[in-house]
């Protein structure tokens, strides 16, 4: 149900007469394709010669090949609680939970498959994940010989986390138990006993 | 109807309820966790504090109360004036909200009951963002307290609605608050589990994720789930329910208020009841023996061939021979379809109803009550609809059998083709039955998994089990309530209802109201529906 005050109504901006008129864009236009070609002559390229090269990517927040984080015990960090499954607009990531095998938890997941192939990289999952559990990494150059071999598992999901943990380090502390969550003096990172 | 008065707007409410229940019924939302129609009130939660006008005790003036008063436990009266949406109200709720969630783990991504827990939306809607708590957290681990439920108790908040079900509904007293204060739980005494045939109910009424089931733990996550209403069909009782599933399985069962049949209850038996409809047993094409060589016929022949077998036989044989057995599985609409074919094939058929399944006694709960007391009843017999089956034979009249008498014909050899419906989910044909299956010389079966009769049948028809149905069932008390299907049959599996909508002659898709309408001259004792009203959104 949209209500009548939820309506908004858009209508295109009307344009000058020099803008009805082209030329100035179009000169606009030529004048940028001139600096860079005038800039490549002097020696400074902007075209990366991939793969002898790679690009500088900014590794904080470059969105690309998932991982699966583990805590201190090297046990997976993800307590299945499906946020990221339900928060994902490509429906491809596919959890199976159980019952954790360890005292201090009380979920964890079975299976994890996520589907890089309908993964559209928009990172919902990371700002969905509670645990910080899933994280996208900087490592792009991901390929496969079949569809099936795109769908990556839960233990080779864990292994993205050990290549790239170097590169980029998990930054928020780890939650495994869920003792004094919610304290105000812990929020403040100080210790409530 | 009395007419009392709600933050200055007019209500009229049903006489004898409380202000909180005609309030809910009215659209306010009204937190509240330890009330439930179903239970004694006992207004411990406080989080349902209201403003109401009273006389002044000296000048007999009316003006509000200085002390805020619990709804649950104020019964209407007419004239009544109370209202919700004050400051003192709100920051009452918000006082109580905090304390709820003093020790409160904030479990929420790994707690079965996120997406539906009224701790969650209550403290969105009326509660504070952040905690004040500076002390540790009482942690208390789960328990195992019976064979189907697990008890959360740092997620409770004592509102001792499952600890007055076990005394008030079930009878059985199981479970009791030990300890005071900051300490108090809800426990079993040592030694006796949380067994009874109703004690998934506490897992429902549970507002928050502290009694769960261990049968749906960690299978899915509530929002995932999408709600089928349905009818039970472990006994004729009939009980509403709704079929929680999700990508075409069903997980979990719950029921639906209904006054009439149920009330807010379900037991065990019939919530843990549907593993057989994702049995890989089941039968899933439809076979067609000629001679010896079976075969797999296409959909869209199969009418075809049914028909043209029977009237074969009828030319042959003669109609008398031939008896349609009904089952008491079988949705009243689905019967008459078969009902309709058979003696459009051959007008002098017999039609037959299945056997019965019978297990024990009735049980009546809380246990040992009897009359006006009883608030449960779960019945000894084990099907959905054997009242629809028989007012249908009835009122279609003819030849009808009794199973008895169709075995006995049968052993005398005089019926010598027979259509027999199962969808028992217990393997129903007894030793002494089952030595008919060759007597025939056309057998037609429609059942959910191969028994006896379907090894000896010259067509195999599988039938769904009800959650892929669509009818409605007649109840032990004569109503006829309508129930749709939730998921679709197994992969090659069409509905019963679609076939025989196609053998009857009809074109097009099966829907149960159309069949509904079609039969109302022929058995107008089954077009009266009985369905439940919905209750209001904010109850719970």
């Amino acid at each position: 149900m949209i209500h009548d005050e939820d309506i908004l109504e858009l209508s295109e901006p009307s344009l000058s007469p020099s803008e009805k008129l082209f030329l100035p864009q179009i000169l606009g236009g030529m004048v940028t394709t001139i600096v860079h070609m005038g800039k490549s002559m002097v020696g400074q390229h902007r075209t990366v010669q991939y793969p002898e090269q790679k690009r500088e990517l900014r590794l904080e927040n470059y969105r690309g090949v998932h991982r699966l984080n583990r805590d201190e015990q090297g046990r997976v960090a993800c307590v299945a609680c499906f946020m990221c499954a339900t928060a994902c607009p490509a429906n491809c990531i596919h959890i199976e939970a159980g019952e954790s095998p360890w005292e201090d938890r009380e979920k964890y997941p079975v299976k994890f498959d996520l589907d890089e192939l309908r993964c559209i990289f928009c990172g919902m999952c990371e700002e969905a994940c509670p645990v910080d559990a899933i994280e996208l990494t900087p490592h792009y150059d991901l390929v496969g010989r079949s569809r099936e071999e795109m769908i990556l598992d839960k233990e080779e999901l864990l292994s993205v986390y050990d290549e790239t943990r170097e590169l980029k380090p998990r930054k928020n502390p780890h939650i495994t138990g869920y003792e004094g969550t919610g304290g105000r003096f812990h929020a403040n990172g100080d210790k409530n006993d | 109807m009395a007419k009392i008065i709600i933050d200055s707007q007019e209500v009229e409410c049903r006489d004898g309820v409380t202000a909180l229940q005609a309030a809910i019924e009215a659209g306010w939302d009204i937190p509240h966790y330890c009330y439930h129609p179903g239970l004694s009130v006992v207004a411990s939660c406080r989080l349902c504090l209201m403003e109401m006008k009273m006389p002044h005790p000296q000048t007999k003036e009316m003006g509000w109360a200085p002390k805020l008063l619990p709804s649950c436990q104020t019964p209407v009266r007419d004239g009544m004036e109370i209202r919700f949406h004050t400051d003192k109200v709100k920051k009452n709720q918000e006082d109580c909200m905090e304390f709820f969630l003093l020790n409160h783990p904030l479990d929420c991504p790994v707690c079965d009951q996120a997406g539906e827990c009224y701790l969650q939306d209550y403290s969105y809607k009326f509660g504070k963002a952040e905690s004040r708590m500076v002390d540790q957290k009482i942690k208390n681990p789960k328990k195992d307290i019976g064979p189907h439920t697990l008890l959360y108790q740092d997620r409770c908040v004592l509102c001792t609605r499952c600890v007055r079900f076990a005394q008030e509904v079930s009878g059985t007293h199981e479970l009791c608050i030990v300890n005071r204060g900051s300490r108090a739980e809800i426990d079993v005494f040592p030694g006796i589990p949380l067994d009874n045939p109703l004690q998934g109910n506490v897992v429902d009424i549970c507002p928050v994720g502290c009694l769960l089931d261990k049968d749906f733990l960690f299978q899915r996550r509530v929002w995932e789930l999408k709600r089928g209403e349905s009818i039970c069909p472990g006994c004729a009782r009939g009980c509403a329910i709704s079929i929680d599933h999700a990508d075409e399985k069903v997980y979990r069962l719950k029921p639906r208020y209904n006054p009439e049949v149920n009330d807010w209850w379900m037991c065990d038996e019939g919530r843990f009841g549907f593993a057989y409809v994702h049995d890989n047993k089941r039968i899933t094409s439809p076979l067609v023996r000629r001679g010896k060589e079976p075969s797999t016929p296409n959909w869209q022949d199969l009418p075809a061939v049914v028909r043209y077998r029977f009237e074969q036989f009828v030319g042959e044989q003669g109609g008398e021979k031939v008896v349609a057995v009904l089952s008491p599985f079988m949705a009243n609409e689905e019967a008459w379809l078969l009902a309709r074919f058979i003696r459009d094939v051959a007008p002098q058929a017999s039609l037959a109803i299945g056997p019965v399944p019978f297990e024990g006694e009735d049980q009546n709960f809380p246990a040992g009550a009897s009359g006006d007391d009883i608030k449960f009843t779960i019945l000894k017999e084990k099907a959905p609809n054997r009242r629809g089956i028989e007012s249908l034979l009835e009122s279609l009249g003819g030849s009808v059998l009794t199973f008895e008498q169709f075995v006995e014909k049968t052993n005398a050899g005089d019926v010598k083709a027979a259509w027999v419906v199962g969808g028992y989910p217990k393997p129903w044909i007894d030793k002494d039955t089952a030595k008919i299956a060759n007597k025939f010389d056309l057998l037609v079966t429609q059942d959910i998994f191969e028994y006896k009769f379907t090894d000896a049948a010259d067509i195999v028809l599988q039938a769904c089990a009800w959650t892929e149905r669509e009818g409605s069932f007649t109840n032990a008390d004569g109503l006829t309530q309508p129930f749709h299907w939730a998921i679709a049959p197994p992969d090659g599996v069409r509905r019963d209802g679609q076939y025989l909508f196609e053998m009857a002659g009809e074109t097009g898709l099966y829907r149960a109201a159309q069949v509904r309408e079609m039969m109302t001259d022929s058995v107008p004792t089954l077009s009266q529906l009985h369905e439940a009203q919905a209750r209001p959104v904010h109850a719970h």
